[in-house]
This record gives C-alpha cells, sequence and structure tokens, in this order.
C-alpha cells in the first residue's frame, strides 16, 4: 500500500480511485480534523494559529506571506509523507480547496521536486476526457507497489490515519 | 459577517475523540440506489455510527472501524454509483453546517465540479475502454498569413 498525494488535496474522485485500488489517499480532511479537535486552539473557527507560520518556514522562506506558510503548514506534512502524487493540471477556477494561487504552485513544485512518480492529468470536461483520466489514474496506481484492491471495494481499501508530522 | 466567525462549537466526547473519522457518501446521479435506500441500509447494518441524509448522499461518523465496514457494505449496493470522501468536521459541526451559518458550505462548490463527472467516472470504471483525444493545435503563422492575404486580395479585387 503507498501513500499518495492528491491535488487539489480535498479532491473527491482522486480519493475514491486511490481508495479502490487499496491505497492510502493523503487527502486534506485529516490534517484539518487533527487541527479542530485540538484543545489548545482558543477560537475553534480560526483553525490557523500563529505557531502555524513558524512551523511552514520549513517549506517557504521568511519573505513568503504568512497565508502560504500557515497553508503549508497543514499541506506540507502531507507532500512529505507523499509516496506518489496525482495533479490534476488546467482545472477551471474554483477547482480545490487551498484559496491560494502560490500555495497551489509551491505545493505542486515540492511535489515535482520530490523523488516519487508523478501523474499529471488534465481535468476533463466531457465523458472522452473523464475516460482518460480514469483510465490514466488507474494505470498509474496499478503500476504503483502493494495496490490491487478490487474496484468494489470488497477488501480493505480504507487506510489507516497518516502520523501528524507536523513540520516542527 | 459575524455570525461567520462567532460560533463557538459545543463539541461532544465523540467530536474529541481522535479515533472518530467521519465520511461523506456521495451519489453520482446515475447511481442505482437513492439517497433514502442509502440511509435506510446503513441503518439496518445496526453499527454504532452517526448517520445523516444529506442532499448528496449522506454522511457518517463514529469509529474508524466501524465507518471502514459500513462503507464496505454500502459500496456493495452500487459499486459505481456510490462515492466517498473523509471529511474534517463532525456532521452538524456549527461552523460548517448550512443550518447554522450564512452562504454555501465551504467544499460545495469543489463537490458542485465534481459532482458533474461522477457519472463518467462510474461509466468509466464499469466499462473500461481505451480513448485517444485529438489535442486541437493552434493556427500556424503562416496559415494565418495566407488567410489574411486572401482577404485582401478579395477587397482590392472587390474595389
Amino acid at each position: 500500500m503507498v501513500k499518495v498525494a492528491i491535488y487539489p488535496p480535498n479532491s473527491l474522485v482522486l480519493a475514491d480511485l486511490i481508495e479502490r485500488k487499496g491505497h492510502t489517499p493523503l487527502a486534506l480532511q485529516k490534517q484539518i480534523r487533527q487541527k479542530i479537535k485540538d484543545p489548545e486552539i482558543d477560537s475553534p473557527p480560526m483553525n490557523i494559529t500563529e505557531e502555524d507560520p513558524i512551523n511552514g518556514l520549513k517549506y517557504a522562506a521568511i519573505e513568503v506571506p504568512s497565508g502560504v506558510r500557515g497553508r503549508m503548514s497543514i499541506i506540507g506534512p502531507l507532500i512529505d509523507a507523499a509516496e506518489a502524487a496525482i495533479i490534476v493540471d488546467g482545472a477551471p477556477f474554483g477547482f480545490g480547496c487551498v484559496g491560494c494561487a502560490r500555495t497551489n504552485e509551491l505545493s505542486i513544485f515540492c511535489l515535482r521536486k520530490k523523488d516519487i512518480p508523478v501523474l499529471e492529468v488534465t481535468y476533463p470536461d466531457d465523458e472522452d476526457g473523464t475516460r482518460l483520466m480514469v483510465n490514466q489514474i488507474m494505470e498509474f496506481l496499478d503500476s504503483l507497489p502493494g495496490g490491487g484492491g478490487d474496484l468494489e471495494g470488497d477488501s480493505d481499501v480504507l487506510g489507516e490515519p497518516i502520523a501528524n508530522k507536523g513540520g516542527k | 459577517m459575524p455570525a461567520n466567525l462567532c460560533i463557538t462549537p459545543d463539541l461532544g466526547k465523540e467530536d474529541m475523540d481522535p479515533e472518530v473519522s467521519t465520511r461523506m457518501i456521495i451519489l453520482s446521479s446515475k447511481a442505482n440506489v437513492s439517497e433514502s435506500e442509502v440511509v435506510n441500509f446503513l441503518h439496518m447494518l445496526n453499527l454504532p455510527i452517526t448517520i445523516k441524509w444529506t442532499c448528496y448522499g449522506a454522511m457518517i461518523s463514529g469509529k474508524d472501524e466501524y465507518v471502514r465496514e459500513a462503507i464496505r457494505e454500502l459500496r456493495k449496493l452500487d459499486p459505481y454509483g456510490i462515492f466517498t470522501k473523509e471529511r474534517g468536521f463532525a456532521p452538524g459541526d456549527p461552523r460548517r453546517c448550512r443550518g447554522h451559518r450564512y452562504g454555501p458550505r465551504e467544499g460545495f462548490h469543489q463537490m458542485e465540479k465534481e459532482f458533474r463527472i461522477l457519472d463518467y467516472v462510474g461509466e468509466a470504471l464499469k466499462n473500461p475502454r481505451d480513448v485517444e483525444i485529438e489535442k486541437k493545435e493552434p493556427v500556424s503563422v503562416d496559415y494565418f498569413k495566407e488567410i489574411l492575404e486572401e482577404e485582401e486580395n478579395k477587397r482590392e479585387d472587390d474595389k
């Protein structure tokens, strides 16, 4: 089983396909869940604390805006844990959850720079495009070691929670 | 927008439990099951999980092992029409739930976009076949010049 980073990090289609093939998607929701359960956060709707931009220094320089560093403190541990990655290119405006173009660029750059197998697919507009994307993803997931969950999800395809590396 | 920022969630014991996970179950529009069938099926499993009926399908929350089991059983109903993903917030959390605040829920727009291709994804999983897509090439500069010259010649002839 391989931990596969996805971009956008909250994608339903990518996470579902990865689970169907018996791998673990590194989805942002798990990181967010750890954040919102933290009893040390005084104001829970504000998920970013003053610690986060400091943790983000591992991934971006001090000149980089604190918003990017704060986001990277959540996305960064996912990139660190990644053993493979699937990136969707050419998505329409509003696709993805990060809400910051520079963080998107930095995260995709970090994934490409990392010495792991990376698949880049184009966001589909029609049926043929979607078929192509699904075929490419399935082929890529089959090539990774330890996969092979059946498509119907009968085998134990839901991955274990990832450890919070925290970037500290 | 003070209502969006000032909600203080009254988190229960389950919400703070690290072993509890929440998953969204999203049905594609060509799914063979309806939202009510999904919810009934989940209730009939008799697992200790919280089940919420939603417009896109359902949401379940509980200990990770029970949630996994529920998803595994549920997928058997319609393997190519039921899609699931993890969710960070618990069902009905006032920081995300539309019942407690203004505007669309965060993540709605992403789901709306992905929902449009879910049918195609299900179809591609059910009947896989190779496809080739021709990429549209931009018009070459030489061809563009030819067209311009032709047009100019036509106009001169008209004069």
